[in-house]
C-alpha cells in the first residue's frame, strides 16, 4: 500500500494521470473480492442532457478546454524499489522482511548453486558435451527472491532464463542435467534443446522458445484457478523484449479484463540477444505499461532479493484476495552472454559487464549482509564452493555416462494415443534401422 | 435443375425472413447482420443475389439417441455446448461476443442459464484437483454463469493462448474464434504451442482438453475474409485434430467428441449451414467419434470424397451422375482432416478405381493434395483414372465472382465425366 501510495504521488507530481490514475492504482475491492472496474461504474451513471459530463462508454474522464499531449514521462521514471543498498545493509528497516536464518541461508546457496551448476554447464557445452545452453549470470536474485515469495504450488510460467525458480523449489541437479543431455532420465524424454526444463511436482511448466507464448497461457491459467477458488496465483516471468511481442499486449489487457490471479514477473536485463533497452521501446520500460492495462504496476531492484521478495509477496497476497493481477518489473543486468550461441563481446564492453559482475552482484549483495548478519564466513564460503562444485560434477558425470532414450520415444506424446499413420511410420523407421542402422548413434540410445 | 433450384431459393427465403426480426434484435455485429439474410426481393431477377450453390439434404431422424428436435446448425452447437456446460463443470467458452449469444447464436442462453444452484454438491476432478488441490465446492460464492460463458477482448492470439492455459490445468476450455479468416493471429499458439504441449514436456503437461470452433466456408457474399477454409494450413501440424461437420446432428456429435478429446481440437462449422440446415438432432449428448470418415452412399464406379458444405454438392453431383451417365458413386465424408481416415478412402478407391475430391479452399496445396497423394502411393494399381480435384482457384476468395470461384456441381460433374471417360 505504502508502495502504491508513492509510486501515486510519483504519478500525480508529473500530471500524467491525474486523479483517475490514482483511482485506478488504488483500486478497492468489491463485495466479491472483485475489483470494481471502471466501464462497470461509467454504465451505472444516470444519462442526463442537462449535465455537461461525458457520456462516452469508453472512457471515465472529464472535459478539458486546452490542447495539451500527455508527455510520456522518461527522464525520470517509475522509481526502482529496494531494501538493500549495494552493501547489503537495509536502507530502511520498516522494509526489512525479518526471514529467518535458515531461509536466508537457502536463498544463498539456490543462487550458489546455480551459479556453479551453470559454470559447469556452459563449459560442457564448449567442450562439445551438451549441445547449447543458457546461464543465469546476474539474474539469480529475480528467481529466488521471487521463487520464495511463492506458495509451492503456484503455479509458473517462465520463458528460459528462471532455472532459479526451479532451483529454489528443489529440483535435482540431476534432473537439470538429465535435461540439457537429453538422457534416459529427461522427464521431457529428450525432445527439447538444453534449458527447456518442466516439472509437473514442482508445478513448473515446461519451457518453450517462442518467446511471450507463456504470457496469455498464464492468464488462463490463473482464470482457471479463480474458477476452482484454488487461492493460488499464477506466476508468469518475461524479459523485456519478450515484452515487445503481441502475445504480453495480449496477456496483460486479458488478465485485466478478466480479472486473474497473475503476477507478471518482467526480468529487465538491459539487453534482447543483442539489442539493447533503448531499441527495445521508447516508453519507461514494461512497469509504465501496466496503468495503461489497469494493472498494479511496481518496479524493483531485482538484484536485491529482498526487494523481490517483498515486492511478490505482496502482489501474491494482494493479487488472491482480490483477483486481479500485477505487474513487476525487476531491473537487473544480464552478465553472461545470450546464450553459448553468443558473443556478448560483439555488442557490449567488457567494461560495462565487469562492473556488474564486481559492484552490483546479487550474490554478492547477499553474501555481504549474512556476513553482516554473523550468518555467514568466510569458512563456510570456502566449504560450500568445495561442496557444491562436488555436487554438480557428480551429476555431471552421472547424467554424461546415462543412455540417450529409446529412438521409439521419437514418435509417442503427438497426440494422447498414436494415430495408425504414425505407428506406420515408426514402423517404417524400424524397418530402416534393421538394414542401415549402422549409420545411426544407435549405441548411445537405449534399446 | 431449375424448379430444385427456386425451390430451394424459396424456402431459405421464407426460413429466413422467419427468423429475420428475432435475428435482428440479437445481432450485434453489424457484417453478420449480413449474413443469411434472404436474397433481397427483388422485381429483376437478372440483378436477384445467387441462391445457394447446394442442398442441404437431412440424414434420417436417428434413433438411437433418445428424443429428437428439430434443430438447425447453430441450434445444434448450441445444444452441444450446453450438454457440456451441463456434465462438465470446468468448461467455459469464450471469445468474442459469445456473451450475448455470438454473431451466430451458437452461444445463446447460455450465459444466464449456467448460475450454479445452492447446495452443488462437491466435484472431485483429479486433473484440475492435481494443480490446485482443492475440490471446487462453493462455486456459487464466486460464479455466476457470467465466468462460465465470457466475452475477451478483441484478440485471436489471447483468446487461443488463454485457452491454451485454462487446458493446461484440466479445465475444459472452448474458445470460439469469430470467423475463420481471422484465426491467424492465433496460427503461433495452435501450431507451436498447442499442438506440441504434450510432445515437448515429455507429457508431463497438455492442453488436450482445449477445443477451438470457428465458422467457416462459403456464404454467398463472404469475400476473402469471411469466406476462408483455412483446413490445409492446419493440416500440416501434428498435435491437433481439425473437424469438419456436414450437418447439425454430425456437428453436435463431433463437437462433443473434440471436447472431450484429450488433444487440442479445431472444429470448424459451415456457416452457409447455420439456418440452411435443419434435421432431427438428438437432446441428450452423443458421440460421433473422430479419424473416421463416413461413407454416406455406396456405389461402384468412383468415390467422391468432400467434407462440410461440399458434401451437399457431391451429394447431387452423384445424382446427376446416376441419372444423366449411368454412374454409381460412392461418397464419402471425410469429417476429420486429421488425423484423416486412410483407410476407409483406400478401401473405397481399391473398389471404384476412381477418386475425385473437392473442396472449396484453393486448390494449390490445399488437402485435396495430400489425399490424392497418400491414394496414389496406397492404391496406385487400382486406379483407372488420375484422381481428380475439383477445388477453389489459386485466387483469394472473390466476392462478386464467388458464383465462378467455387467448386459448384457442374465443375465436379464436368470432372466425374472426364475421369470415367478416361
Amino acid at each position: 500500500m505504502a508502495v502504491a501510495i508513492a509510486a501515486a504521488r510519483v504519478w500525480r507530481q508529473s500530471r500524467i494521470l491525474g486523479q483517475a490514475a490514482l483511482l485506478l492504482l488504488l483500486r478497492r475491492p468489491g463485495a466479491r473480492g472483485l475489483a470494481i472496474s471502471h466501464p462497470h461504474r461509467q454504465q451505472e451513471q444516470q444519462f442526463s442532457s442537462l449535465d455537461d459530463k461525458p457520456q462516452f462508454p469508453g472512457a471515465s474522464a472529464e472535459f478539458i478546454d486546452k490542447l495539451e499531449f500527455i508527455q510520456p514521462n522518461v527522464i525520470s521514471g517509475i522509481p526502482i524499489y529496494r531494501v538493500m543498498d549495494r552493501q547489503g545493509q537495509i536502507i530502511n528497516p520498516s522494509e526489512d522482511p525479518h526471514l529467518p536464518k535458515e531461509k536466508v541461508l537457502k536463498f544463498y546457496k539456490s543462487m550458489t548453486l546455480l551459479n556453479t551448476m551453470d559454470r559447469i554447464l556452459y563449459e560442457s557445452q564448449r567442450q562439445g558435451r551438451i549441445s547449447f545452453y543458457m546461464t543465469n549470470y546476474g539474474e539469480e536474485g529475480t528467481h529466488v527472491g521471487s521463487a520464495a515469495a511463492l506458495d509451492n504450488t503456484d503455479l509458473v510460467f517462465g520463458q528460459y532464463r528462471e532455472a532459479g525458480v526451479l532451483m529454489y523449489r528443489d529440483y535435482p541437479l540431476e534432473l537439470f542435467m538429465a535435461q540439457c543431455y537429453g538422457n534416459v532420465s529427461d522427464l521431457g524424454k529428450g525432445r527439447q534443446m538444453p534449458v527447456h526444463y518442466g516439472c509437473k511436482e514442482r508445478h513448473f511448466v515446461t519451457i518453450s522458445s517462442p518467446l511471450a507464448t507463456q504470457i496469455p497461457q498464464a492468464v488462463g491459467a490463473a482464470y482457471a484457478a479463480k474458477r476452482a477458488n484454488a487461492n493460488r496465483v499464477v506466476i508468469c516471468y518475461f524479459g523485456e523484449g519478450a515484452a515487445s511481442e503481441g502475445d504480453a499486449h495480449a496477456g496483460f489487457n486479458f488478465a485485466a479484463t478478466l480479472e486473474c490471479p497473475i503476477i507478471f514477473f518482467c526480468r529487465n536485463n538491459g539487453y534482447a540477444i543483442s539489442t539493447p533497452t533503448s531499441e527495445q521501446y521508447r516508453g519507461d520500460g514494461i512497469a509504465a505499461r501496466g496503468p495503461g492495462y489497469g494493472i498494479l504496476s511496481i518496479r524493483v531492484d531485482g538484484n536485491d532479493v529482498f526487494a523481490v521478495y517483498n515486492a511478490t509477496k505482496e502482489a501474491r497476497r494482494r493479487a488472491v484476495a482480490e483477483n486481479q493481477p500485477f505487474l513487476i518489473e525487476a531491473m537487473t543486468y544480464r552478465i553472461g552472454h545470450h546464450s553459448t550461441s553468443d558473443d556478448s563481446s560483439a555488442y557490449r564492453s567488457v567494461d560495462e559487464v565487469n562492473y556488474w559482475d564486481k559492484q552490483d552482484h546479487p550474490i554478492s549483495r547477499l553474501r555481504h549482509y549474512l556476513l553482516s548478519q554473523g550468518w555467514w564466513d568466510e569458512e563456510q564460503e570456502k566449504a560450500w564452493r568445495k561442496q557444491s562444485r562436488k555436487k554438480v560434477m557428480e551429476a555431471f558425470e552421472q547424467a554424461e555416462r546415462k543412455p540417450k532414450p529409446n529412438p521409439n520415444l521419437l514418435f509417442s506424446d503427438v497426440y494422447q494415443e498414436m494415430p495408425s499413420q504414425l505407428r506406420k511410420q515408426q514402423e517404417s523407421l524400424a524397418r530402416h534401422l534393421q538394414t542401415y542402422g549402422e549409420h545411426y548413434p544407435l549405441e548411445h540410445f537405449d534399446k | 435443375m431449375a424448379a430444385v433450384g427456386s425451390a430451394a431459393s424459396w424456402l431459405f427465403r421464407l426460413r429466413a425472413a422467419g427468423a429475420e426480426g428475432h435475428w435482428r434484435r440479437l445481432c450485434g455485429a453489424g457484417l453478420a447482420r449480413g449474413f443469411l439474410h434472404p436474397a433481397a426481393t427483388g422485381k429483376d431477377a437478372a440483378q436477384r443475389r445467387q441462391v445457394a450453390h447446394f442442398t442441404f439434404q437431412p440424414d434420417p431422424e436417428p434413433r438411437e439417441y433418445g428424443q429428437t428436435q428439430k434443430m438447425n446448425l447453430f441450434q445444434s452447437i448450441t445444444s452441444a455446448l450446453d450438454n457440456s456446460l451441463a456434465k462438465d463443470p470446468t468448461a467455459v467458452i469464450f471469445g468474442e461476443d459469445v456473451a450475448f449469444g455470438g454473431v451466430f447464436r451458437c452461444t445463446v442462453g447460455l450465459r444466464d442459464k449456467y448460475v450454479p444452484v445452492k447446495n452443488h454438491s462437491t466435484f472431485y476432478l483429479y486433473e484440475f484437483d492435481y494443480y490446485f488441490g482443492v475440490h471446487v465446492q462453493n462455486m456459487e460464492d464466486s460464479c455466476t454463469g457470467k465466468d462460465r460463458v465470457f466475452n475477451t477482448p478483441l484478440c485471436e492470439q489471447g483468446i487461443v493462448g488463454f485457452g491454451i492455459g485454462i487446458a493446461v490445468t484440466g479445465a475444459t476450455a472452448i474458445a470460439e474464434i469469430q470467423f475463420a479468416d481471422y484465426i491467424f493471429p492465433a496460427f503461433d499458439q495452435i501450431v507451436n504451442e498447442a499442438a506440441k504441449y504434450r510432445y515437448r514436456s515429455g507429457d508431463l503437461f497438455n492442453c488436450g482438453s482445449l477445443t477451438i470452433r470457428s465458422p467457416w466456408g462459403c456464404v454467398g457474399h463472404g469475400a476473402l475474409y469471411h469466406s476462408q477454409s483455412p483446413e490445409a494450413f492446419f493440416a500440416h501440424c501434428p498435435g491437433i485434430k481439425v473437424v469438419i461437420p456436414r450437418s447439425p446432428f454430425q456437428a453436435k456429435g463431433l463437437l462433443l467428441s473434440c471436447i472431450e478429446d484429450k488433444n487440442p481440437c479445431i472444429f470448424f462449422e459451415p456457416k452457409i449451414l447455420y439456418r440452411a440446415a435443419v434435421e432431427q438432432v438428438p437432446v441428450e449428448p452423443y458421440n460421433i467419434p473422430l479419424s473416421q470418415a463416413e461413407v454416406i452412399q455406396e456405389g461402384r464406379d468412383v468415390t467422391l470424397v468432400a467434407w462440410g458444405t461440399q458434401v451437399h454438392v457431391i451429394r447431387e453431383v452423384a445424382s446427376m451422375a446416376k441419372e444423366k451417365l449411368g454412374v454409381s458413386c460412392e461418397i464419402i465424408d471425410l469429417r476429420t482432416i486429421i488425423p484423416w481416415d486412410v483407410d476407409t478412402v483406400c478401401k473405397s478407391v481399391i473398389k471404384t478405381g476412381r477418386l475425385l475430391i473437392s473442396h472449396e479452399a484453393p486448390l494449390t496445396g490445399g488437402f485435396a493434395s495430400e489425399i490424392s497423394s497418400t491414394i496414389q502411393e496406397e492404391c496406385f494399381l487400382n486406379l483407372e483414372a488420375p484422381i481428380s480435384r475439383v477445388c477453389g482457384y489459386d485466387t483469394p476468395f472473390p466476392h462478386i465472382f464467388e458464383p465462378f470461384y467455387i467448386p459448384d456441381k457442374w465443375k465436379c460433374y464436368d470432372a466425374l465425366r472426364k475421369m470415367i471417360n478416361y
